[in-house]
């Protein structure tokens, strides 16, 4: 009786696992077949999406990756990928910075302004992006920060602690036994944060690193209005104006500002998925 | 408790002349009692606030009310006023008289403070103790200065800048160096009356809401079951299977979406195969092809979000007190019981925030069809099409043809109606009320 039900169980369990591998088969294949169609196509020597068979391009050379950086008189990729580089680091720092602090201080701190704060920040959220367009471009000239790369870090840095819900999120899911510990122990606010709190909070810090890079890396409307001189165009809005007969440069210049992040991630996906509070509090 | 009133009295009363000095001049009752470094910083705030508002702060608060009198004339050489400009410093100036009152405030009140304390002899707090308070009791304080600069002057004040252009005339012909004016709601009242626009927005509107629900549901459910697959004990080689879904979340956004747009095109490789298959290209993202244009947004959209959420999830599995399993093991408690019992609860209890925000998100997500479709105008609509949504009209209106106002006055609809439902939902959920569940 007993040799039955584990045999029953683990005929479950096989089947289980075939399942779930045949699912993961199939999501593996959504996700990566269009970048497999883009990166070939990038690589076609042709370089128009007509003389494609079917998917894929019928002879493969690297003459369009040449072209990208060399061929710059036109489209001059290689200064609008630096520009990118500069704006997205920047507003990186400063938006994981501002953001992680905001988050903290809201999951942990009981204070007079905190839920008219949280309110408010949600109202302003709800208001559509790009409602204040407008506005923000005036507001840019006042400061005389149009065509400068600066104007839009700024941007990116200061809109950033708005989206510091996901991150209380997750700073509310640490344990507050831990913070009290250290205050029995004489530890100040300051001291709680950089030392305990902080280094808990890695696969966040991560996280929120990566969503800030991501965001000015591909957005393209702001630098769109404004960045006006096509030497300071940022990636995306230099290949927005790439014609549609340029159908592997466009995919080459995708690909190349796909590497970075791509290249990013696979350095920090340790940190983001560790188990974090596991011992950290015993008992 | 005592009234405002009583309090008030009893200060009157007990006030020394120097506290009531910094009514007149701020910072004088630091002074009197040794705290010398914050009577100091007191004084120079005000000195700065009175040469502010005698250089343009005054200007700039006639200048929000009357949107500019002289009207330029390039013959006479007349420069003329500026109105947006004019209203826009004329709130940046509000904002610095907001922050004034209330330092202003700051400053009696601690100047009443430190009076009694010296009165009962307690030591008075030099500037280098209020410094290293600021690293204790009132860390927050510190920390919130930066982000709350930074979100005043780049999300609050554009935003209200364009909820008063909504009661503006501002737009179509009436722009600098034309005079603004102010007008009520009549921009509110055209939206109603005129069937210029009454239609399209209904019919934008009810596409819109379909959009966010469905979206949302679609990209929430398939991103949690994803993390919950990688999750699982007998997958091995999670990195590997983690790395497709990350290399799609890599990609930005614009680029998936004209990659897709290729692909669905006439001359793209889906047609191709079909053709060369024996049928007839299909116009998948066509001016007449509704519903699939709509069901290829949704699909790819799905594509675009998943992984984050996914690895949102992640984060957030990982996260878990294991503790409360290893319990409900000893209490007994099946696979299926834990997940329900456990993972589900504690994920949507971390989770909310996430779910609402994809929900904003997508009702106001203005890529998906502007790169899949295009600005495309059809009939039965006022500039706008069948895949657009709100947002998608209100750019169309607002920046492609200068409709100014009246997208700033639909902008506040969309915001009463998205806030409305998410406030209810946000205030309703278990990570608002009650914040310590899993801690």
């Amino acid at each position: 009786m007993k040799n039955r039900i584990t045999y029953k169980k683990s005929a479950g369990n096989l089947l289980d696992t075939g399942i779930t591998y045949i699912i993961l088969l199939v999501v593996a294949f959504i996700f990566f077949f269009p970048c497999l169609w883009l990166i070939l196509a990038s690589l076609s020597k042709s370089g128009s999406m007509y003389s494609f068979d079917g998917f894929f391009p019928q002879s493969y050379s690297l003459d369009t990756f040449k072209k990208l950086f060399q061929d710059t008189t036109m489209y001059n990729y290689p200064k609008w990928f630096l520009n990118t580089l500069f704006v997205a680091t920047g507003s990186c720092i400063l938006g994981t910075f501002l953001t992680i602090l905001t988050a903290y201080t809201m999951s942990r701190f009981q204070f007079k302004a905190r839920k008219p704060m949280m309110k408010a920040t949600m109202v302003l959220g709800m208001f559509p992006s790009f409602m204040g367009m407008t506005a923000v471009y005036l507001l840019m000239t006042q400061f005389g920060l149009i065509n400068h790369l600066w104007g839009l870090i700024l941007i990116y840095a200061a809109g950033a602690p708005m989206g510091y819900l996901t991150q209380k999120g997750f700073f509310d899911t640490i344990p507050k036994a831990i913070d009290e510990a250290a205050k029995i122990d004489g530890a100040t606010n300051f001291q709680i944060f950089t030392k305990i709190n902080l280094p808990l909070a890695k696969p966040m810090i991560v996280y929120t690193a990566l969503t800030s890079f991501t965001w000015p890396w591909s957005d393209f409307i702001l630098p769109k209005l404004l960045l006006k001189e096509k030497n300071l165009y940022t990636v995306a809005v230099g290949l927005m104006s790439l014609d549609e007969t340029e159908f592997a440069r466009f995919a080459a210049g995708s690909v190349f500002i796909a590497l970075p992040i791509v290249i990013l991630y696979f350095c920090l996906v340790k940190n983001m998925v560790d188990s974090v509070s596991a011992g950290a509090v015993k008992g | 408790m005592k009234s405002n009133r009583e309090k008030i009295r009893e200060f009157l009363g007990n006030a020394s002349a120097p506290v009531k000095l910094s009514f007149l001049i701020m910072g004088s009752g630091h002074f009197r009692y040794g705290a010398r470094g914050k009577g100091l910083i007191y004084l120079l705030i005000e000195i700065s606030m009175i040469v502010y508002l005698i250089r343009r702060g005054i200007s700039d608060i006639i200048g929000f009310f009357t949107l500019g009198t002289v009207h330029a004339d390039a013959w006479a050489g007349v420069e003329g006023d500026n109105s947006v400009v004019m209203m826009l410093m004329g709130i940046f100036a509000w904002i610095v008289v907001f922050a004034f009152v209330f330092l202003y405030q700051q400053n009696v009140r601690s100047a009443y403070d430190l009076q009694k304390r010296v009165e009962q002899g307690l030591p008075v707090p030099t500037l280098k103790d209020d410094l290293a308070s600021l690293l204790d009791r009132k860390f927050y304080m510190l920390v919130l200065a930066l982000p709350v600069i930074g979100v005043c002057i780049f999300n609050v004040l554009p935003i209200i800048f364009m909820i008063l252009i909504a009661f503006t005339n501002y737009g179509g012909t009436i722009v600098p160096p034309e005079l603004v004016d102010w007008v009520g709601f009549d921009n509110f009242k055209k939206l109603v009356v005129l069937t210029k626009f009454a239609p399209t927005f209904g019919k934008i509107l009810s596409w819109n809401l379909l959009w966010a629900v469905l979206s949302t549901t679609l990209n929430y459910f398939a991103g949690i079951g994803l993390a919950l697959l990688l999750n699982k004990e007998c997958v091995r080689g999670k990195a590997f299977w983690r790395a497709f879904p990350v290399l799609a979340y890599a990609i930005p956004g614009f680029i998936t979406l004209l990659a897709f747009k290729f692909m669905f095109s006439y001359g793209g490789p889906i047609n191709q195969m079909i053709i060369s298959h024996g049928g007839t290209a299909i116009g998948f993202l066509d001016l007449d092809a509704k519903w699939s244009a709509r069901i290829i947004g949704l699909l790819v959209n799905c594509w675009i979000s998943v992984p984050s959420i996914m690895l949102l999830a992640t984060g957030h599995l990982s996260n878990r007190d294991k503790s409360l399993y290893e319990a409900a093991r000893i209490d007994g408690a099946g696979k299926f019981a834990q997940f329900w019992k456990l993972t589900m609860p504690f994920m949507i209890f971390a989770t909310t925030p996430v779910l609402l925000g994809q929900f904003i998100g997508n009702f106001n997500n203005f890529g998906i069809f502007y790169f899949l479709r295009g600005g495309l105008y059809m009939d039965g609509y006022f500039l706008a099409s069948d895949t657009d949504l709100l947002i998608n009209w209100l750019y169309n209106l607002s920046i492609d043809n200068n409709y100014y106002c009246i997208g700033a006055a639909i902008s506040l609809i969309i915001f009463l109606i998205t806030s409305a439902i998410s406030l209810v939902v946000y205030v309703k959920s278990p990570s608002y009320r009650e914040e310590d569940t899993f801690q």
